[in-house]
């Protein structure tokens, strides 16, 4: 369970090569885990590593932790399942906009109000990469793709607003433009003890719009901590996070300076009040003397 | 005297009618008798009418009879309401409420007339000895105390427990009720005696118990620690069980926001290296079919009950079929087995259940268990299990030299690869739902795809080989040979047992493993074969079906099988049966009848 040598970020890096396209924001996002994963310094063996399908969530293969990419959309159900069963994981789950808003999207409400002590980083880059290029549930409205070919007629969903909404208790934006900046964000969930929610604006270079590329977003964001924002304020969070897709801010939207216990805290402590009876004698109940 | 018998009773919601079955059921399980109920509702959700059907016998059971010996009616309206579910005729005795005001000679049962009517006034003794109409089944306990021979003693240990908690006035209004009951029968002897024949054995240490609990509670012998799923009718129950019993035992539920999330969950347990159940009926199958397909690639271990109702789709989610056969057997994207294995009675839930545990962990795959509502609803009276006999098999955890350069998913001799669980050193690996090396990295290859097709096919060939998962019932050569499975073996099974007291020779298979097919186990049981019937609770015949996708089949080999919520009868295969035997008799192979589309 315990380390004694210092975890450095190369110690995260698996010999697997990205299939992601030079230049693809997620290069930057996998090096912020490492940093991050380093900094909380629990060794590989003890973190649990959930994506679902999409270039994003080929991301824990990129990892020397147990790393499981599954199947699309359902990253989160699975990483509760694995929490629940070890809570003494630590537990990351990735993936896209696609995977998190779209197909997976009624799993994500769910893993919120339940504040299983997961860290959901989403990266979202407003398009289908892996299947080339096609509208995500992000996309702006009016975006021509390949399967939009005269514009689209939808309104995207607003990530931040959603989990907000949903009553996440900590919530968080930022860019692989800001590697530092994103780095200390995942650190801040991976060890805020509850569900904690990160939206990462990862580029696509080969399908995104040019405006919403790496250099853009320097020059666009906005750091919430310099903006004087009060990160315990959820109402003034979602006015912020109403902004989506016009002003890019990064930095912490919403920490809850209370959180309640989470589930697998409530859980283990069930376990222990419960004792352990004899697995053997378990029909025992069913004899009517 | 008589050493099987079968009491039906219906009534409103409200009048206690279940309670007066489990109070028989106990007192039956503490006598040694051996019993199976069923219950039965109306649509309402809530105080609807109710009913149950109850067979006792001396010896053990397959079904829960035919023809009612008791029926008794608390209401006409209600009664009649069950129709075929309550079928009285000739032998019947029926007993029923006197306020109805109905007369012996002019019962509401179309063209029947039974053995015996009588009109007893049940409300009127409850009143009078309670105080209250509640105790109207307890005065029918008394009633059926006295013409049946069940001890007084027993049925009063039931009672108070059920009525533990309330006062000593309930308490004492509840016997005077049941007192009177009997008295009113002991003055209105049977004409024809209806007593029990006392059992050979002593009811110590029976057990009463219902398929979806029995499933549950077989779960934690088998050392289940983690059960996630969602509501659906009719598996629920097992989900509400282990929500009340896991944690003693140091294990977890999760209530799921959905199917797919259910079996998710599980996965990631599996993952996690802990031994886990989700269970659904057939629409919640479809929801998590998906994900098998990746247990089955990253090749975790888990249990997927299916607890089969009447199909497609929402169906006749109350009532039994074996409609999913196919589903559980074909429903995969890519080259996929996937074992399937099936109970046949509630003590038979035992042992499979922990069965599936095993072959999930012995050899790193899913394990569906194809149980049906028939299974799963109704309770029975069954033998004590010796449960430190039983084997449990856990998954093969890597060694110290294995996890030197650990290979996950190494191509081995059996095709089982030794699997690591997050918290192990040096087991880091990663688990995908992409085609992968022995070490995990993904791959597009063909020729490493092939391969670890093989090697995940491969490693379940031994499963064809348990013969233990079979049993074939009579004589070994017997020209006559029915197959049948799940809660309809009981029916082949009971109509063998008349057949043979005919004198026919016959056989009787009934498979646990339906998948992947034994062509060896069938090949040799219908050796002998010349006439058979597949017997089964689906429109199409899916298991006659199925067999005959592997194994070449005798030309007589017919298929019994018909819709969910339309009983086969024991007597009805007997008929055919026979018939078998008449054509064999001319010396003519016998003509196969057509089957449903």
């Amino acid at each position: 369970m315990t380390t004694t040598t210092v975890a450095t970020p190369n110690d995260y890096k698996s010999d697997l090569k990205p299939i992601w396209c030079p230049g693809c924001g997620d290069y930057g996002v996998v090096q912020a885990i490492y940093r991050a994963l380093a900094a909380v310094g629990r060794p590989p063996h003890e973190v649990a590593f959930v994506s679902g399908i999409g270039c994003s969530s080929r991301i824990p293969g990129y990892t020397t932790t147990y790393g499981f990419n599954t199947v699309h959309g359902r990253a989160l159900p699975i990483a509760q399942g694995i929490k629940l069963a070890r809570p003494e994981l630590l537990v990351l789950v990735a993936g896209g906009d696609g995977d998190g808003f779209s197909i997976g999207g009624g799993h994500v409400p769910h893993a919120v109000r339940r504040n299983i002590d997961l860290t959901y980083v989403v990266m979202d880059n407003q398009i289908y990469g892996l299947t080339k290029g096609q509208l995500s549930p992000t996309s702006p409205r009016g975006l021509k793709t390949v399967s939009s070919a005269y514009g689209s007629v939808e309104d995207p969903v607003n990530p931040l607003m959603y989990v907000l909404g949903y009553g996440a208790r900590f919530v968080a934006q930022g860019t692989p433009a800001d590697l530092s900046g994103l780095a200390s964000l995942i650190e801040a969930g991976l060890r805020y003890p509850g569900f904690a929610f990160i939206n990462v604006q990862s580029p696509c270079i080969t399908y995104g719009q040019p405006e919403a590329q790496l250099k853009a977003h320097k020059a666009a964001m906005k750091r919430l901590e310099t903006m004087g924002h009060d990160v315990t304020d959820r109402l003034a969070a979602m006015r912020l996070a109403a902004e989506y897709g016009e002003a890019l801010y990064t930095g912490v939207f919403y920490r809850d300076p209370n959180p309640s216990p989470t589930y697998d805290a409530e859980l283990v402590e069930r376990r222990r009040a419960f004792g352990t009876l004899d697995r053997a004698r378990a029909l025992d109940r069913f004899v009517p003397h | 005297m008589t050493s099987d018998l079968v009491i039906g009773m219906a009534g409103a919601g409200g009048d206690g009618v279940i309670s007066a079955g489990e109070a028989l059921m106990s007192a039956a399980a503490r006598e040694g008798y051996r019993a199976i109920m069923t219950k039965s509702y109306g649509p309402q959700i809530r105080g609807g009418e109710s009913s149950f059907r109850l067979r006792l016998a001396t010896r053990a059971l397959f079904t829960a009879g035919g023809t009612l010996d008791f029926a008794v009616a608390l209401n006409w309206n209600d009664f009649l309401r069950f129709g075929a579910e309550l079928p009285v005729d000739g032998r019947t005795v029926v007993v029923y409420e006197e306020d109805s005001g109905v007369a012996p000679n002019a019962l509401p049962l179309a063209g029947v007339t039974p053995a015996e009517a009588i009109a007893a006034p049940i409300e009127r003794i409850a009143r009078e000895t309670a105080g209250t109409n509640k105790a109207k089944n307890t005065v029918v306990l008394g009633l059926l105390a006295e013409w049946l021979g069940l001890s007084r003693d027993d049925l009063l240990a039931g009672l108070r427990k059920r009525l533990a908690g309330k006062s000593t006035e309930v308490l004492e209004g509840n016997e005077r009720a049941f007192d009177a009951g009997a008295a009113f029968a002991k003055a209105h002897p049977l004409r024809a005696d209806r007593r029990l024949e006392s059992p050979q054995t002593t009811g110590a240490e029976r057990m009463l118990v219902d398929g979806n609990e029995m499933c549950a509670a077989a779960a934690i012998v088998a050392g289940c620690e983690f059960f996630s799923g969602y509501p659906i009718t009719p598996s629920s129950e097992i989900m509400h069980w282990l929500s009340r019993e896991i944690w003693r035992y140091g294990g977890t539920v999760l209530q799921a926001e959905d199917e797919i999330a259910g079996m998710g969950a599980v996965v990631g347990a599996s993952f996690a290296g802990r031994k886990a159940m989700t269970a659904t009926s057939g629409p919640g199958m479809s929801l998590k079919t998906e994900m098998l397909g990746l247990a089955t690639i990253a090749e975790l271990p888990l249990v997927c009950v299916n607890v089969q109702r009447g199909g497609p789709s929402t169906g006749m989610p109350t009532k039994s079929e074996q409609s999913d056969l196919l589903q559980a057997v074909f429903s995969a994207h890519g080259d996929v087995v996937r074992p399937v294995i099936a109970p046949i009675s509630v003590a038979d839930t035992f042992r499979m259940t922990v069965e599936a545990f095993n072959i999930a962990e012995q050899y790193q795959t899913p394990v569906i268990l194809l149980s049906d509502a028939d299974i799963a609803q109704r309770k029975e009276i069954i033998d004590p299990i010796d449960t430190s006999a039983v084997t449990i098999v856990n998954r093969r955890i890597p060694n110290d030299r294995e996890l030197e350069d650990y290979a996950r998913f190494q191509i081995t001799e059996s095709g089982v690869s030794p699997i690591s669980h997050p918290g192990m050193e040096r087991g880091n690996y990663l688990a995908s739902g992409i085609e992968h090396s022995e070490h995990g990295a993904p791959t597009a290859s063909g020729e490493l795809h092939a391969r670890m097709n093989d090697k995940r096919i491969r490693k379940l060939a031994p499963l064809k080989a348990r013969r233990d998962l079979f049993t074939i019932d009579g004589d070994r050569e017997a020209p006559i040979g029915l197959v049948s499975w799940g809660s309809v073996a009981g029916v082949a099974l009971e109509a063998a047992d008349l057949a043979r007291r005919e004198g026919i020779k016959l056989k009787v298979l009934v498979p646990r493993l339906m998948y992947p097919v034994s062509e060896e186990v069938y090949e040799d049981f219908f050796a002998s074969v010349r006439a058979g019937l597949v017997i089964e609770q689906s429109h199409q015949g899916q298991l006659y079906r199925l067999i005959r996708m592997f194994v070449d089949t005798p030309r007589g080999l017919e298929s019994l099988a018909r819709s969910g919520a339309n009983p086969i009868a024991p007597a009805e295969v007997l008929d055919r049966v026979r018939r078998m035997v008449t054509t064999m008799q001319r010396g003519r192979a016998p003509e196969p009848e057509p089957m449903a589309g």
